[in-house]
């Protein structure tokens, strides 16, 4: 089977506690930034472990939400309708293509081998639309049903690149 | 937000009214080695002050100056934190105050919408909105890199590090959705290039074909390389003025209107809400685009449109008193940095309804002249040659883009385009099929300034105030 594969390295992480610092390195050891995921280290942290993780707004008093908010994906840790803390919960690992280009040459530090499928998946009960890339190369169209594929263990990047999908024909 | 509270859409009333009086631009080239930054605003500071039929010597116009917006892209670009100040000091105007203006790719036009703020609020009489980017240190695909730090970078830019795969899947969607025949894409990119053939500051002017435009490489599907726009060197500026210093210094001042809107940065992001509706147009118009949308799993604005366009042509239209756009408009320029956002923005600033916009561009309304009919066209848009044809130098975009619609209303095109002079300054040779594009006797034109994948947006209106 012909599958997209990553040609960069693995990011490095920092465990600070709850959150993960993740470095991009500039120029050099004394040129690299550490970059936080704060509050959304939980779904990067997921990623490794196999779980896709939203947030949703579970506030009763949200104009939007009315206590039953469909997930966010990428999550937020604040509401953005009635800015009060969000939960976390697992999104289905299902969804369809809701729009895709073929991405024949990316810019500089590209970490995925071209050419790639890179793809805007629509999961049900999630109210946004996640980019994200596809595994396979045959060609596809608007609505392919597609699964969540998972880069864990010592596979793990660390970045959304462990999130990608595959079709689900397959 | 995805519905509005009455407090969100007033619309803006400025204390006194604003007047641009002067233009002016360097041409765009995808590198300039032989001309610095700060040169190079130079030579646009200098047209704007000596060439636009000011009736004040340049160095007493200069005097009225009181206060600058600087439109800079992205520092990653200049590699020089507070540009600002170097260009300010080159162009002689310390210690006067300047302000820098950053929104993506709508730099200009919120450099423009800064400046009209300092006139209309009392704080200027005169203010200097000058804009600039330098994309030539580095080779293409590094900038492309820079481009798409523009996407989110926990979540996307890691996802292609190159900004036209990021339009392309809009362009896809919006193909899929509307039925949009490729050709018609082709059609705009073949239009504003060609267009740009007749403007001495083009950087990529070209007659060229539809199947060549479509047998060209493709860059992100379905997107070819002759649909997107190229990393662009150059300064543009402008002059805004009171009233009563418009009419000092013009005997044909314009009248600018500007208004801005703002969306999030990743396209997915948008959730879906209702269409906020121009001056025109009604609920019952879209009742059928709605049950479309239901039936494709579809959404507003979704991948096909753009939500802070709409809002800042809502504010905009509102402001200027624009009733039915494609009647009250003369010409406007779009923020074509592809071909599809070209495309997209007929629907936004409703030049047409959502979802006819493949229409709009097949009509011939959108042409200098109609290809169907030989007459003029309607509404024509992108004569300056767009950022396809003739530049995309960020933070000066939003800025040239006023001046060539200035110029259009003063009915200056021949002047500012056809003299061999102007060609030869740049080194170029008038093209001995020559043709003006100046729309017959204009009064209203609108310019788009855009970022991102819609994510600040300003909607100028330019009337003719004599």
């Amino acid at each position: 089977m012909d599958h997209v594969k990553l040609v960069g390295k693995p990011s490095v992480v920092q465990d600070a506690g709850d959150v993960w610092i993740v470095q991009l390195p500039r120029f050099g050891p004394e040129g690299i930034h550490f970059h936080t995921y704060g509050q959304l280290t939980p779904y990067f942290k997921g990623l490794g472990e196999g779980k896709l993780l939203g947030t949703r707004c579970a506030n009763s008093r949200c104009p939007v939400a009315r206590g039953n908010g469909e997930l966010w994906l990428p999550p937020r840790a604040d509401c953005p309708d009635c800015h009060q803390p969000m939960q976390w919960a697992e999104a289905p690992q299902e969804g369809y293509i809701f729009a895709y280009t073929f991405v024949e040459r990316g810019g500089s530090g590209l970490e995925i081998e071209c050419p790639y499928y890179q793809i805007d998946v629509k999961i049900e009960g999630v109210c946004t639309i996640l980019k994200s890339y596809l595994l396979d190369r045959r060609p596809i169209r608007i609505g392919d049903r597609v699964r969540a594929r998972f880069r864990t263990g010592a596979e793990a990047t660390h970045t959304c690149l462990d999130l990608c999908w595959e079709l689900e024909e397959n | 937000m995805i519905s509005f509270a009455p407090g969100n859409l007033r619309v803006p009333k400025w204390t006194r009214p604003v007047y641009m009086v002067a233009a002016g631009t360097t041409d765009f080239r995808k590198r300039y080695p032989d001309r610095k930054l700060e040169e190079l605003c130079m030579m646009a500071f200098r047209m704007l002050l000596e060439e636009n039929g000011l009736r004040r010597d340049p160095l007493d116009v200069k005097g009225l100056i009181n206060f600058c917006a600087y439109g800079e892209f992205a520092d990653h670009f200049q590699d020089q934190l507070l540009c600002e100040a170097k260009v300010h000091d080159y162009l002689g105007l310390d210690l006067l105050p300047n302000v820098g203006i950053k929104t993506g790719g709508a730099t200009g036009g919120s450099a423009m919408l800064v400046g009209a703020t300092t006139v209309a609020s009392g704080m200027s009489d005169c203010t200097l909105v000058l804009g600039w980017e330098r994309m030539d240190e580095v080779k293409t695909w590094t900038g492309n890199y820079y481009i798409a730090t523009a996407a989110c970078k926990d979540f996307e830019t890691r996802l292609a590090r190159n900004y036209a795969s990021y339009y392309a899947p809009m362009a896809r969607r919006f193909q899929e959705m509307y039925n949009v025949d490729e050709r018609v894409r082709a059609a705009i990119a073949v239009k504003n290039r060609g267009y740009a053939c007749h403007s001495p500051f083009a950087q990529q002017p070209g007659r060229h074909t539809i199947d060549e435009v479509l047998n060209g490489e493709i860059v992100s599907d379905p997107l070819r390389f002759l649909e997107c726009c190229a990393m662009s060197v150059g300064s543009s500026a402008a002059l805004l003025c009171s009233e009563e210093v418009a009419w000092q210094l013009s005997d044909r001042p314009v009248r600018l209107y500007i208004c801005g809107g703002s969306h999030t940065l990743r396209t997915g992001d948008r959730r879906p809400m209702r269409i906020p509706l121009l001056p025109h147009e009604t609920e019952e118009g879209y009742r059928e685009l709605y049950a479309e949308m239901e039936r494709q799993d579809g959404r507003w604005p979704g991948f096909e449109s753009f939500g802070a366009t709409r809002f800042a042509a809502y504010m905009a239209y509102r402001m200027a008193g624009i009733q039915v756009p494609v009647e009250d408009l003369d010409l406007v320029e779009t923020h074509d940095a592809f071909t599809i956002s070209d495309l997209q923005t007929y629907g936004d600033v409703g030049l047409t309804l959502y979802g006819r916009e493949q229409d709009y561009v097949t009509s011939g309304d959108c042409y200098h002249t109609n290809p169907h009919t030989g007459r003029p066209g309607k509404c024509p848009s992108n004569l300056s040659g767009g950022l396809l044809g003739t530049m995309h130098a960020v933070g000066a975009t939003g800025i040239f883009q006023c001046g060539e619609v200035f110029w259009q209303l003063q009915e200056r095109y021949d002047q500012m385009h056809g003299d061999p002079k102007m060609w030869a300054r740049f080194g170029k040779t008038k093209p001995a099929d020559w043709t003006s594009l100046q729309v017959p006797a204009p009064r209203r034109g609108l310019a788009i300034s855009h970022a991102g994948v819609g994510s600040h947006v300003t909607c100028a209106i330019l009337e003719k105030a004599w």
